[in-house]
């Protein structure tokens, strides 16, 4: 069953890769949250009972409802419908997706560790590789938020491969500083919408002597 | 006494944001700065003791958090300044503020915490409050800056959290149950070399947004041009000195391996980048602000060719990066000065300071006598104790390099300096009153890297010795 979540995780990063739709991303970033959940849900229960409600509640609440609807607000407000600049082809991002996959498997296996779990760490990493590509290759700040939190959700899939060791007050802080730093970014690209009346990237270019 | 420490400050914080009245302000912020001061003398006498559980109070956090609360103190001084001279209405006044005790409280929880996941947090938070504080004069360029610096930082802390995994790896294999940096230290001789490079090189690439160090550099130079001038003196000290901190205890934890030789290495090659890379950069500055941020990055270079060396290296680093903290946060409290005499941020638009306003170029003169390590600055004793140890650890190349991209730095920094010193005045000028200790408290801080560099006191030299035995 886990692994079945695991495998539609990475099937949202083709997704995304494919897409062009701003409200598609929010879409995939809520399947993404309730994809983890899963993934917590059935694999995590030999923990600590406290810890366990937390994480599924950090999933399902933050990463699936939450982040999303927020995300979606700023979406409404500035406007956002599609993506106009595929400055690389659908085609390339795809073929970046499947590479970052196998690339991630050829480590995984390379590392070789009791700890590690070969297939959360593969899709784990291809996902943050994935997320710094999204950010590179788009050219306006929402989905630089997206990639963002592709990155994050990265991250957190990362912590599940490799078992890690961090206590519940620890897990709060981070959640709470990823969850606020997820609310700042959210709120400064309403900012720049409306100061610059547009969100490209172009507008940014002003600081340089 | 830290987590009470952390409720009350964001007690204040709250209050001072919903009052939103200078009253509240003028009595709440100084409580506040008591509060720090007593938390430095506490974690003094209470050395190398576990607080709040996830908290210590080692040599390297208690000093840091010294030279924090120092300079919180003048900040909230020079902070009133720079708000009186802008006009800000009581509303923005009380955002800053609470901000900035956000801002200074999560940079003491990183000082003294003893786990590196909890840093990291801290350290987030940090981002998060400075981003609030660089966007406070709403205009487009503070926008600008505060969603590059927030963004670029949270992205690059978030690859330093993978680096962080993999030290937790390596904690479960050696059967840890925390991330606490004893620990880590303690069992890092069974750990993967593969996994310590991996996970120091994150930390090193994620972090070195906080540092101003090669490669994330560039969005903390964009956030310093553009944020008010005492919260820079907080961003490229106090704030730095933090990053230095996460860097340092990861260089502790694998300094008992064979990895230690390869880290080294890589921090040389940091250091002498980003020299290289804030020479060239100087060559095309134009603002004041822009200048000091990449002054900043010289030092912190100069810092990690100190921590790459080894032996006296270690101790000239901190020694380094405590001067560095006091002379810089003295210039950049100037800053707000100069631009409201000359009514421009460009230096092509400054001269004549030191006949308009002979003080405060006496100031800046003995600024400039200090950041750029000259006798009897106590960085140059810093910088005299680096390169002896290079030449000593028969780096001659490295230290050659060095060096001479130094001394390009040194002519800028001059070059642009004697503009605003002596040059004639090109711009409008707007004369007005100086604040009685304005220019004092600059040359007080000089005059304590001066004193600190030339006879040191125990305190301060038995400290520095405790936070590099960690590493020898």
């Amino acid at each position: 069953m886990v692994l079945l979540f695991i495998i539609f995780y990475a099937v949202t990063l083709i997704y995304f890769a494919l897409s062009e739709r701003v409200k598609k991303f929010v879409v995939l970033l809520s399947l993404q949250g309730f994809l983890l959940f899963g993934v917590v849900f059935f694999s995590l229960y030999k923990i600590e009972i406290f810890d366990f409600i937390f994480i599924l509640i950090e999933t399902i609440l933050v990463k699936a409802i939450v982040i999303p609807w927020f995300l979606n607000k700023v979406r409404k407000h500035n406007n956002l419908k599609k993506v106009h600049e595929p400055s690389v082809p659908v085609f390339y991002s795809i073929i970046v997706v499947v590479t970052s996959l196998i690339f991630s498997f050829l480590i995984s296996n390379y590392l070789k560790d009791n700890q590690i779990h070969t297939l959360y760490f593969t899709v784990a990493f291809s996902s943050v590789i994935f997320g710094l590509y999204f950010i590179i290759i788009h050219k306006n700040i929402f989905s630089h938020l997206v990639g963002y939190i592709i990155i994050e959700n990265g991250i957190f899939l990362f912590s599940l491969a490799v078992g890690s060791v961090m206590p519940l007050m620890v897990n709060l802080a981070i959640l709470l500083d990823v969850f606020m730093g997820v609310l700042v970014l959210g709120t400064f690209v309403n900012r720049i919408g409306n100061t610059f009346d547009s969100i490209e990237t172009d507008n940014l270019t002003k600081l340089k002597d | 006494m830290l987590i009470l420490f952390f409720i009350f400050s964001i007690c204040i914080s709250i209050c001072i944001f919903i009052a939103k009245s200078k009253i509240v302000n003028r009595i709440l912020f100084p409580l506040f700065i008591t509060s720090q001061i007593a938390l430095s003398a506490f974690s003094y006498t209470h050395q190398d003791i576990v607080d709040s559980y996830f908290f210590k109070f080692d040599a390297l956090g208690i000093l840091l958090g010294a030279v924090l609360t120092i300079l919180s103190l003048c900040t909230y001084y020079y902070s009133l300044i720079y708000l009186k001279r802008k006009g800000v209405k009581v509303k923005s006044e009380s955002q800053y503020f609470a901000a900035l005790i956000l801002f200074i409280t999560a940079m003491v929880s990183s000082n003294y915490t003893g786990n590196i996941a909890l840093l990291w947090a801290s350290i987030e938070a940090t981002t998060l409050f400075a981003s609030i504080l660089i966007f406070h004069e709403r205009t487009k360029d503070a926008l600008e800056a505060a969603w590059k610096y927030l963004f670029v930082s949270s992205v690059g802390i978030a690859i330093a959290f993978i680096g962080i995994l993999f030290m937790s790896i390596i904690a479960s294999n050696s059967g840890l149950n925390n991330l606490s940096f004893d620990n880590l230290a303690s069992a890092s001789e069974n750990m993967n070399p593969i996994w310590l490079k991996i996970s120091f090189l994150l930390i090193l690439t994620g972090f070195s947004v906080k540092i101003s160090l090669f490669p994330l550099y560039a969005v903390a130079i964009d956030a310093k041009t553009i944020a008010p001038s005492p919260v820079n003196a907080l961003m490229s000290t106090a704030l730095v000195n933090v990053g230095f901190l996460v860097i340092y205890r990861s260089y502790v934890i694998i300094s008992g391996t064979e990895v230690m030789a390869w880290a080294q290495h890589v921090l040389m090659l940091t250091g002498i980048i980003s020299l290289i890379i804030a020479s060239i950069q100087l060559t095309r500055v134009k603002r004041l602000k822009r200048l000091y941020a990449f002054s900043t990055m010289e030092h912190m270079g100069i810092v990690f060719l100190g921590l790459s060396v080894g032996g006296i290296g270690y101790y000239a680093a901190v020694l380094h990066l405590i001067f560095h903290s006091f002379v810089k946060a003295g210039l950049f409290y100037q800053i707000n000065q100069i631009h409201t005499l000359f009514k421009s941020k460009w230096i092509y638009n400054f001269g004549g300071f030191f006949k308009l306003n002979p003080f405060a170029g006496l100031a800046m003169l003995l600024g400039l006598v200090s950041i750029t390590a000259m006798p009897p600055s106590g960085l140059f004793v810093s910088e005299f104790m680096i390169f002896k140890a290079m030449f000593f650890g028969d780096k001659f190349i490295y230290a050659g390099v060095s060096l001479f991209f130094i001394t390009a730095i040194l002519y800028f920094f001059i070059k642009n300096f004697l503009q605003i010193l002596y040059a004639p005045s090109q711009g409008t000028i707007e004369f007005q009153e100086n604040e009685p200790y304005e220019n004092v408290i600059q040359i007080l801080l000089y005059s304590l890297v001066i004193y600190l560099g030339v006879t040191p006191p125990y305190i301060f030299t038995d400290l520095i010795n405790a936070v590099v035995s960690g590493l020898n």
